[in-house]
């Protein structure tokens, strides 16, 4: 009931500020007049070749480019959602009402649910607009692709997130990016790694960094568009992200916890791990 | 006898090598209002976060008694408001509120109909879609002070509810805060203006250091500190009025005088030997004000720990 009314005011509150509209609605308008001046030229042999149905990778590809836009805008806000209740002291009203893992939770779910209908209307906006210039053929998805591309979306989305939102957490100013902002790019590492992944989708060290949470959504997205994954690697990655996800969740909700409370100074790595394990508070 | 609704029992804080707070017991009854008094860094605020279950104490336990209910801090039934003042700015007055009033268990269509009635009794309703950055900060406060009432907490821990008010508003937020404790709140309330704890405490508390200074009821502390104070307005000669019984800290400004009485001397022995030459245009005799209790304890045991 809480977590609902958390989730909720997060979700509209995300959807309500500037950021989020300007966001939603410029990046379709670029890509739009970007198709329009593409299409206006003579197309070239390469722009033909994708009239036909794209292999499933690139549609992979291309979620995996959209989860990490979507996720890296949202979990910015996210963050400076997060400085900004902590400068403000919100959070100590918020905090006195609920716990730190419902705030987290709901900051995390809402946010994630903004991003959802941010990349809705991109894909539709671009789809529409692709579509005009271009047959846009979808039959390189399969029934796998379908459920399992959007699992890994939501709880990429989730994980990504959660990262951002404890490094929020310790950080004292949005000025003060610094290695926080670091940590926030791991799960963006894969994408260095793309041709080498979809080349060679069952490579040992390709296989290991799908299991690998901050690393799954990426990797898998890319595995499963370019060979038949055996089921059992796209249930156990998932298990693996699922609880990725929750173990996040709960260290960002402790750092929450802890953090938010100490003002001044941005806390040492070390410091952060003695909070980590130390008594837990209500 | 009644259980108090926040009991709390030799609780300590450390931080670092400081010991924020060291040994504090102290219970709020329903219906009562307990002043949390301590100068700046006594371990007011400290003392308060533990009450509210955002830091955990080192040692001690706190606990509540609500409605049968006894143990941990019910979240759903304590307001708060927090010294540092702090709302969402880019929120309308109305939004934020009922926002707040979810998170403390109450339905929107319950919550409405109640904020529209405290937004109306603090002149707020025509603010009540307007951003909260636009508003005054007298005005935040007064929609912080509603977020913290709102839902009718059984406790309710307010931290310095009147720095920045104007007179107006101390006493409009001087008779909220008794019509709750009538209706049977148990109020924790810390304040720097001694004269308005005066007026609402029932108890007090003083902390410094981290230590209990003080505590017990208003009237047994200023009994027990009971120098009275006399205040005198005359014409005429006040030669003979520092060799009375009882009189020490005289100090004479032009036509006023004012001094202190013993400890144990009594009022009334002092004016029936007023001298005959003095012809008396006013007088009071009282009990010091909080405030001199407050900075002779204080200062007290500065001077002793030095």
């Amino acid at each position: 009931m809480k977590l609902r009314s958390v989730i909720r005011w997060e979700f509209l509150h995300a959807v309500q500020s500037k950021q989020f509209l300007i966001m939603s609605v410029l990046i379709p308008a670029i890509a739009g007049i970007g198709i329009l001046v593409a299409s206006s030229q003579e197309r070239s042999p390469a722009v033909q070749s994708l009239s036909g149905p794209p292999p499933a990778y690139v549609v992979a590809l291309i979620l995996a480019m959209i989860l990490f836009m979507s996720a890296f805008i949202n979990g910015v806000m996210a963050l400076y959602g997060v400085v900004k209740e902590k400068q403000s002291r919100v959070v100590e009203l918020v905090l006195s009402s609920i716990s730190a893992r419902e705030m987290m939770a709901g900051k995390v779910i809402g946010l994630g649910l903004a991003g959802l209908l941010q990349v809705i209307v991109w894909v539709t906006t671009a789809y529409l607009i692709g579509s005009q210039f271009a047959t846009i053929s979808l039959e390189g998805l399969t029934l796998v692709h379908w459920i399992t591309y959007p699992i890994y979306f939501v709880l990429g989305y989730m994980l990504i997130a959660s990262i951002y939102a404890a490094v929020g957490a310790v950080m004292k100013d949005v000025q003060s990016g610094g290695a926080g902002g670091l940590v926030g790019m791991v799960p963006y590492l894969p994408v260095m790694f793309v041709y080498f992944i979809v080349e060679n989708p069952d490579h040992i060290l390709v296989r290991i960094a799908g299991f690998i949470p901050p690393f799954t959504p990426s990797v898998m997205m890319l595995r499963i568009g370019a060979m038949a994954v055996p089921p059992w690697e796209i249930a156990l990655s998932i298990v693996s992200l699922a609880l990725g996800v929750l173990i996040t969740m709960a260290i960002a909700a402790r750092i929450f916890e802890i953090g938010l409370l100490m003002y001044g100074k941005a806390p040492t790595a070390r410091e952060l791990w003695k909070w980590m394990w130390a008594r837990r508070a209500s | 006898m009644t259980q108090p609704v926040l009991d709390v029992r030799s609780i300590s804080k450390q931080f670092e090598a400081v010991r924020a707070v060291d040994d504090v017991s102290f219970d709020v009854a329903r219906g009562e209002i307990l002043g949390y008094l301590g100068p700046n860094g006594a371990g007011k605020t400290t003392s308060i976060r533990m009450v509210l279950g955002i830091f955990q104490p080192d040692e001690g336990e706190i606990s509540v008694h609500i409605d049968g209910h006894s143990g941990r801090l019910l979240k759903e039934r304590t307001g708060y408001l927090p010294e540092e003042r702090g709302l969402y700015g880019d929120v309308k007055v109305l939004d934020a509120l009922m926002y707040f009033a979810e998170l403390k268990g109450i339905s929107r269509a319950a919550s409405r109909s109640r904020i529209l009635e405290w937004l109306a009794r603090f002149d707020l309703l025509e603010w009540q879609g307007r951003k909260i950055e636009k508003l005054s900060k007298g005005m935040q406060q007064k929609v912080q002070f509603i977020a913290s009432v709102a839902h009718k907490p059984d406790l309710l821990v307010l931290d310095e509810p009147f720095s920045g008010l104007d007179p107006v508003h101390q006493d409009l937020f001087k008779d909220v805060i008794r019509e709750l404790r009538d209706a049977g709140a148990a109020i924790m309330l810390s304040a720097h203006q001694m004269n308005q704890v005066e007026e609402l405490c029932d108890r007090i508390f003083l902390i410094h250091r981290g230590r209990r200074v003080l505590y017990g009821k208003l009237d047994d502390i200023k009994a027990a500190h009971g120098e009275h104070v006399v205040r005198l307005r005359f014409d005429g000669s006040v030669e003979g009025l520092a060799s009375l019984p009882g009189v020490t800290e005289l100090s004479i400004r032009g036509d006023r005088a004012s001094l202190r009485l013993e400890r144990g001397a009594s009022p009334d022995v002092f004016v029936r030997s007023l001298p005959v030459g003095l012809t008396v245009r006013e007088l009071t005799v009282t009990r010091p004000p909080l405030h001199d209790i407050f900075v002779r304890t204080i200062g007290k045991e500065n001077d002793e720990a030095a």
